[in-house]
C-alpha cells in the first residue's frame, strides 16, 4: 500500500542551523517519538526500534534511517526502512528549507506499507500517519528551537 | 470530497439540482467525516463510545442540519440531509445513530410538532450542540408495538409526573433532553413529552455495552421515577403522541437508509483496495471471478439503494411543502420504509461480502469492514424491524384493511 503525505512547518531558527540539526543522526535520534534502543551508525544513518500504536494495538518495527544531504543548506532526503510485528514499511521523504523571518520546512513523504498494518486500508492509515507526522514535526520543531 | 460521495453529489446536483449553500454543507459533511475517521476507528477497536462525535459535528456546523435557519440551523431539505448522512455513514453506523437520533428523531420532531415557544427554546441550542436529543420510545416490553408501552403519567399541579423504563435508548446517557412517550395511568392515548435529563427522578440505569456492535454509539436504559414535566413541555397534542412518534420515525428511516448507503460505499472502497493489492495464487485476488461476484453485488446494491433513498427524500420534501396532502405523506411513509428496508439489508449483506473479501483479517475488528458487518445489523432492527417494514410496505399495496399489525 502506498501513501503520500506532505506539509510544511515553520521554525524560529536560521536555515543553516536547522539544516545542520536535521541532517545530524544524533539530533534526529533524540527527536523520534516512541523510539527505543536508538543507535547512531555513522554520520548519515541510525537504527532503532519504533513503537507504532494503532488504537489498542502496538507494533514494534526495527527501523534504519538514512540521511542524504542532497543540496545543503536547503534540501535533504531521509529514507526509513523497517519491519516487525507482521508489517514492513519504507518511507522516502524529502525536505526543503526556505529562508524568511523564520525557516520554513516544506516536506513530502512517500510510504510503502505491507503486511498487517496495510490491512486497515489507506484511508485510515493516512489518518493515523497524518496524526503521527504532526506529532513528529511538533517534536522536531521544539527540539530545533530549543537547540539554537 | 471522498470519491464515491463526490459522485453522488455530482449526480444529484445534475439530476435534481443542489444550491451553493447545500454544496457547502456537503463539503462540511465531508470534512467532518475525515475528522472522525481516526477516533471512530480507535474507539471502535476499544469498544468504547466515541465522545468526539458531537464536538466534531458542532465545530463543522452540522448539529442543526435540518433545523430551519431562523432557529440557527442549516435549513437542509431531506434530500440534502440524506446526502449528509450518506457521507457520515462511511465512518460507520455509530455516527449515524447519534446524528439520526439527534436530528431526525429529536430536532425534527420539535420542529414539526413543537409550539413556537418550544421551537425557540430548543432548536437554537440543538443547532449549536448545547442540546442533544434522545428519543425514548422503546421499552423492555414495547418494541415494534409502541402502543403497548407501560410508561405512564399522572397530572399534577403545573404539569405531569412520568414513571417507567425506556430501553435501548441511543444517546440515552449523553442527551440533555429526551422525547419521552407515556400513556395516562388511568386511560388511553400516548403523549410525547420533552424531558430535561437533569430532572429529579431521571436516571441512567445502565449503559448497554454488551452489544454485537455499534460500540461507538451510546445505548442506555433509562428509568423515569415520578419525573415532573411542565405543562408547556408536552410535544404535540396530549393523547396524540403516537402521531409524533410515527412522523419522527418517517424522518429517521430515510436517515438510516442514507447511512446504509455510506456503509456500502465504504465497503466498496475497502474491498476495491484490498482485493486489488492482496496477492494469492500468484495474482491479485480481484482477478478471481468469485471475488468479482462480491464486488458486483456491493456496487449493484449501492446503485439501487441510492436511488430508493433519494426518491424517498424527494417525496418527503414534496410532502413538507404541502403538509395537508395526506396522500403525499402516505407515499413518503411508504418510500421511507422501502428505502430503509432495502438499504439496511443490502448494507448488511455488502458488509458480509466485504468481510469475505478480506479473508481472515476481515474477521478482526481491526479490519475496516468488520464494524460495518457488526453495526449494519442493527439497521434491520431499530426504527422499525425488517418485519414491520415488510408489513407496512405490503399494506401500502394491499390497502389499510390488510394491515397485519392491527
Amino acid at each position: 500500500m502506498q501513501l503520500h503525505l506532505e506539509g510544511s512547518n515553520a521554525m524560529d531558527a536560521p536555515r543553516e542551523k536547522v539544516y545542520a540539526l536535521l541532517t545530524d543522526p544524533s539530533f534526529v535520534a533524540r527527536t523520534l517519538p516512541d523510539a527505543e534502543d536508538v543507535r547512531v551508525l555513522d554520520a548519515s544513518s541510525l537504527e532503532g526500534r519504533i513503537k507504532l500504536r494503532i488504537a489498542v494495538v502496538s507494533s514494534t518495527l526495527k527501523v534504519k534511517l538514512t540521511i542524504a544531504k542532497t543540496a545543503p543548506p536547503s534540501r535533504a532526503t531521509l529514507v526509513a526502512e523497517g519491519a516487525g510485528s507482521g508489517s514492513s514499511m519504507k518511507i522516502a521523504s524529502v525536505f526543503e528549507l526556505s529562508e524568511g523571518t523564520s525557516t520554513t520546512m516544506h516536506w513530502s513523504a512517500d510510504a510503502e506499507i505491507t503486511g498487517v498494518m496495510a490491512g486497515i486500508g489507506s484511508t485510515l492509515l493516512k489518518g493515523f500517519a497524518t496524526k503521527k507526522v504532526a506529532e513528529i514535526f511538533t517534536g522536531i520543531t521544539s527540539a530545533v528551537e530549543a537547540a539554537v | 470530497m471522498e470519491r464515491l460521495f463526490q459522485a453522488s453529489v455530482d449526480e444529484v446536483s445534475r439530476l435534481l439540482g443542489l444550491e451553493r449553500a447545500e454544496l457547502a454543507l456537503l463539503e462540511d459533511a465531508d470534512a467532518a467525516a475525515d475528522d472522525l475517521l481516526v477516533s471512530e476507528y480507535e474507539k471502535y477497536v476499544e469498544r468504547k463510545y466515541n465522545p468526539e462525535v458531537p464536538g466534531v459535528l458542532r465545530r463543522r456546523g452540522l448539529m442543526g442540519v435540518p433545523i430551519r435557519e431562523k432557529y440557527g440551523g442549516r435549513g437542509a431539505r431531506q434530500l440534502v440531509e440524506s446526502l449528509f448522512l450518506e457521507r457520515m455513514g462511511q465512518t460507520g453506523m455509530g455516527v449515524i445513530t447519534f446524528a439520526d437520533v439527534h436530528l431526525c428523531l429529536g430536532s425534527l420532531a420539535v420542529q414539526d410538532w413543537g409550539t413556537e415557544e418550544q421551537r425557540e427554546r430548543y432548536l437554537p441550542r440543538a443547532a449549536k450542540g448545547d442540546v442533544i436529543f434522545a428519543y425514548g420510545l422503546t421499552e423492555p416490553e414495547a418494541g415494534s408495538d409502541p402502543a403497548s408501552m407501560k410508561t405512564s403519567y399522572v397530572k399534577d399541579e403545573g404539569g405531569y409526573r412520568l414513571t417507567g423504563s425506556k430501553y435501548l435508548i441511543s444517546n440515552g446517557s449523553i442527551a440533555t433532553d429526551m422525547i419521552a412517550f407515556a400513556r395516562p395511568a388511568d386511560g388511553k392515548g400516548v403523549t410525547a413529552f420533552l424531558v430535561d435529563t437533569k430532572k429529579k427522578g431521571f436516571a441512567v440505569d445502565m449503559r448497554l455495552e454488551e452489544k454485537i456492535g455499534l460500540f461507538t454509539s451510546d445505548t442506555s436504559m433509562i428509568s423515569l421515577d415520578d419525573v415532573h414535566v411542565d405543562r408547556e413541555d408536552v410535544l404535540g397534542e396530549e393523547g396524540k403522541g403516537l402521531s409524533v412518534a410515527y412522523s419522527a420515525l418517517l424522518n429517521g428511516r430515510i436517515g438510516i437508509g442514507s447511512g446504509c448507503l455510506g456503509v456500502m460505499e465504504d465497503c466498496l472502497n475497502q474491498v476495491k483496495e484490498r482485493t486489488t493489492s492482496r496477492v494469492q495464487h500468484g495474482k491479485e485476488i480481484a482477478r478471481h471471478q468469485l471475488i468479482q461476484k462480491h464486488v458486483a453485488f456491493i456496487e449493484s446494491s449501492l446503485e439501487a439503494c441510492r436511488w430508493l433513498d433519494y426518491r424517498a427524500a424527494v417525496k418527503k420534501d414534496e410532502y413538507e411543502k404541502d403538509p395537508k396532502d395526506l396522500a403525499l405523506r402516505s407515499d413518503a411513509d411508504r418510500l421511507s420504509a422501502v428505502a430503509k428496508y432495502m438499504s439496511s439489508r443490502h448494507a448488511f449483506e455488502s458488509a458480509d461480502r466485504a468481510v469475505q473479501c478480506f479473508g481472515g483479517f476481515g474477521y478482526s475488528i481491526m479490519s475496516p469492514v468488520a464494524k460495518h458487518f457488526l453495526d449494519s445489523r442493527v439497521a434491520r432492527i431499530y426504527e422499525g424491524t425488517d418485519e414491520i417494514m415488510e408489513l407496512k410496505i405490503a399494506s401500502s399495496v394491499l390497502g389499510r384493511e390488510f394491515e397485519a399489525y392491527r
